[in-house]
């Protein structure tokens, strides 16, 4: 993987998001894969901006292309044809500041080490030393609520506490830009709500850009402050949110907005 | 087997080493009691099979390997239906199987030589002892496999307990035993080797040793590379006639004891 | 071997039933106190050397001559077994080569070693770890190619260097290949022990039995047969617990 030198400029400190300079910006975006059947194009002439500190998240059907958008962003995968901009330089390659949540926890997570052993993989890839480490790994369990489960291993803990583990893993490297593949979908509905919410309150707080793949149309209105709706490798219909936060999942979800996006929404994805 | 460049760089290390093995034994520093050169091993070897002293060792390797071998199948498996069929007795007789199995078959060589003297059957039955714990072992695991449903029809059917075991238990559960069986062919003729090394006059091993002693390096590299074609030939043939066997199992990491 | 707890004092009462009955025999004389010594008999002689101290110098020895040899073996295994596991072309250059050395039995290797090294305690050790290498070269290399395809991704997206890659995340991963494949490596290097004492003489539980079985001491020799046993039984477990507590993290699957 050829690595790329980035910005590493965190959103973190407050800085105001500046309304004109795209956190990531995508141009025609083209990814076909070949395969024993022939070429099968799987996404095709993408092209989108997400601002600096939003909430995007990519709603559509399996096999649209959601997981393999995700890809390209985090740099584990080279697009066919268009560019990938991220903070104005083309994206080649993976790099720390863009953080991927997998949405396999099972197999993201290193079954050897603890929860807190987990968390600080990340610091040391960034080089950071203890006791520097230490603290650091400490304040994000707290913030994660894995108080009670810092010294256990991952095959000991709930899928939620897993992924719990893994979202703070990827806090740990203090991303900019914060990716996340169907996150929940393993998960039962109350976990999956209450870590909505708290990934809800997190990017409001540390002010990441978020973009946040699912297939669950009632999860990307809620968290999004923009949701891309694809359909057969298209961009079939984009829809700006504009409910005010914090959300709620009662409220929220009954605002007649919310139900007119998905009305909206749910007859697009129907059509494919 | 790939074919192509992946098939052809496997060849680069040893050809490359046989060729510089070869210059350098005609230089001045080559110790030539104790290596030999390539050319000399090839003519020792030439030699060894067109008076037939290597053929002749190799079988009667071969012959004590077969014979333990035969004797652990019959057990192994005779013993592996009784026990795989009767849990109770499993656990019964198991544990001093358990106490047995850790006795390495090498330590019994002195033991077999008290009983039965040099030769054949002495050889044979210290193959017998190391090959009947994995036939033994992997015979129950594979009974035990056996569907539960045929054993039933067996019992309905009211079969004698010979038709059973031949019509319904053996076949149903022989592509497993046949990695018992596997393990236990290389097995025999690992210890008929190790047992003429020691100290019984027959077979590959006691020729090499012989050729060791009488300061002929040639003829042990010769006589060492023979066997190694042996070993790998077996090993090739039987993973053939595995892959050839319906639903004959490939691995034995689940049977491992 | 399935056996239930209840089964356990069944068990006991068979081994002592053939215990008993062999000792009968013995002392009937019905099979020859030449061959089959009574258990009472090999106890009482495994018993003496204990308490006489006798068995601790050719027990360390054999011990010795084992970890050493098992040690070495581990070593060269892991290394590369890794190599092996992690690169295409070690793979393709390495490969058939090892596949055909590893089918010789390692006692054939005996004659060429003792023309290099004499019959000696370094011949012991090099035929011991040529011997053991295989199970734990061939389980690392599996260690180290089966590492979750997705592991390797969050290497990728974490973008750790090569190093850091193979010790914080490969050599764990295979961690448990690599044990399976050293506990193995275990058992065949008692057996080699065992096999170059008595082939070279050299001092150690395998010399013991074979000179009783010059003198005809047949109890010497049991004992001695059943003294391999039990350390062969005892080191396996020590290293099952060694296991068992480096892989705690291991749970059973839902």
């Amino acid at each position: 993987m050829r690595t790329s030198p980035e910005g590493v400029a965190s959103s973190l400190g407050g800085n105001p998001p500046a309304e004109s300079v795209s956190a990531v910006s995508v141009r025609r975006l083209c990814v076909s894969f070949a395969s024993a059947a022939g070429s099968h194009l799987v996404l095709s002439d993408i092209s989108f901006d997400v601002r600096d500190g939003q909430f995007l998240c990519v709603v559509g059907p399996s096999g649209c292309g959601k997981t393999t958008l995700l890809r390209l962003l985090a740099g584990l995968l080279a697009p066919s044809a268009g560019e990938i901009l991220f903070r104005g330089q083309p994206v080649r390659g993976p790099s720390r500041d863009r953080a991927i949540v997998f949405q396999d926890y099972t197999k993201a997570l290193l079954p050897w080490r603890t929860v807190a052993g987990n968390i600080a993989l990340s610091l040391e890839a960034c080089g950071i030393a203890e006791p520097d480490r230490g603290e650091r790994v400490g304040a994000l369990i707290e913030k994660m609520g894995l108080q009670r489960s810092a010294h256990q291993f991952p095959g000991q803990l709930s899928g939620g506490m897993q992924q719990r583990v893994q979202i703070a893993r990827c806090l740990a490297q203090q991303p900019t830009l914060l990716l996340m593949d169907e996150p929940f979908g393993a998960l039962d509905a109350m976990t999956r709500q209450t870590l909505q919410d708290e990934v809800a309150r997190l990017a409001t707080e540390q002010r990441t850009t978020v973009v946040f793949i699912t297939h669950d149309l009632e999860e990307a209105i809620y968290l999004g402050d923009r949701v891309i709706a694809l359909g057969a490798g298209r961009i079939a219909e984009t829809i700006d949110v504009e409910i005010a936060r914090p959300r709620n999942q009662l409220e929220t979800r009954e605002d007649p907005r919310f139900l007119a996006h998905r009305h909206r929404l749910f007859g697009l994805l129907q059509e494919h | 087997m790939q074919r192509g460049p992946s098939g052809l760089r496997g060849w680069v290390i040893p050809v490359l080493a046989l060729v510089l093995w070869e210059l350098w034994s005609h230089a001045g520093t080559f110790p030539i009691d104790t290596l030999s050169r390539p050319s000399d091993i090839a003519v020792a070897g030439a030699r060894g099979f067109i008076d037939g002293s290597i053929p002749l060792a190799t079988w009667q390797t071969v012959q004590a390997a077969l014979y333990g071998l035969a004797v652990a199948a019959v057990l192994g498996i005779l013993f592996g239906v009784i026990l795989g069929l009767s849990p109770r007795l499993e656990g019964v007789v198991g544990p001093s199987i358990d106490a047995l199995r850790p006795v390495p078959s090498v330590a019994l060589i002195p033991l077999a030589l008290l009983m039965f003297g040099f030769g054949l059957q002495m050889e044979a039955s210290v193959v017998a002892f190391a090959c009947l714990w994995p036939i033994l072992l992997v015979t129950i695991a594979a009974v035990h496999g056996v569907e539960p449903r045929l054993l039933d029809v067996a019992r309905v059917l009211q079969m004698s307990f010979a038709a059973r075991m031949f019509k319904v238990i053996l076949p149903a559960a022989l592509g497993r035993i046949n990695v018992g069986l596997r393990i236990a062919v290389s097995i025999s003729l690992i210890v008929a080797v190790t047992v003429e090394i020691v100290l019984n006059p027959r077979g590959l091993g006691y020729s090499m040793i012989g050729a060791q002693q009488s300061l002929r390096p040639d003829l042990v590299y010769a006589q060492l590379l023979w066997l190694g074609l042996l070993g790998w030939g077996l090993n090739a043939a039987l993973n053939k006639a595995v892959s050839m066997w319906p639903g004959g199992v490939q691995s034995y990491e689940d049977v491992q004891p | 071997m399935r056996i239930l707890r209840s089964q356990w004092l069944w068990a006991l009462l068979f081994a002592a039933g053939l215990l008993l009955v062999w000792q009968v025999l013995a002392d009937q004389k019905w099979i020859s106190p030449v061959f089959f010594p009574s258990p009472s008999r090999t106890g009482a002689e495994l018993v003496r050397q204990v308490a006489e101290g006798q068995i601790w110098a050719p027990l360390g020895a054999t011990l010795q001559r084992m970890f050493f040899g098992w040690a070495l073996a581990s070593l060269l295994g892991v290394v590369v077994g890794a190599a092996i596991g992690s690169s295409r072309t070690a793979r393709d250059y390495l490969g058939p080569l090892l596949e055909f050395v590893r089918p010789l039995p390692a006692s054939a290797v005996i004659p060429a070693a003792i023309l290099f090294l004499g019959l000696s305690n370094e011949m012991a050790i090099a035929v011991i770890a040529f011997g053991a290498v295989w199970p734990v070269l061939l389980s690392s290399a599996h260690g180290f190619v089966a590492i979750e395809s997705k592991l390797r991704e969050v290497a990728a997206a974490l973008c750790l260097s090569r190093m850091q890659l193979i010790v914080k995340i490969a050599i764990p991963g295979a961690l448990p290949d690599i044990l399976a494949g050293a506990r193995v490596s275990l058992a065949i290097a008692l057996i080699l022990a065992v096999v170059t004492e008595m082939q070279a003489s050299q001092p150690g539980l395998g010399q013991n039995i074979l000179l009783a079985q010059r003198s005809l001491r047949s109890p010497e020799l049991y004992a001695g047969i059943v003294s391999l046993g039990i350390m062969g039984f005892v080191v396996n477990r020590a290293l099952l617990a060694v296991e068992r507590r480096l892989l705690r993290w291991r749970v059973a699957p839902a």
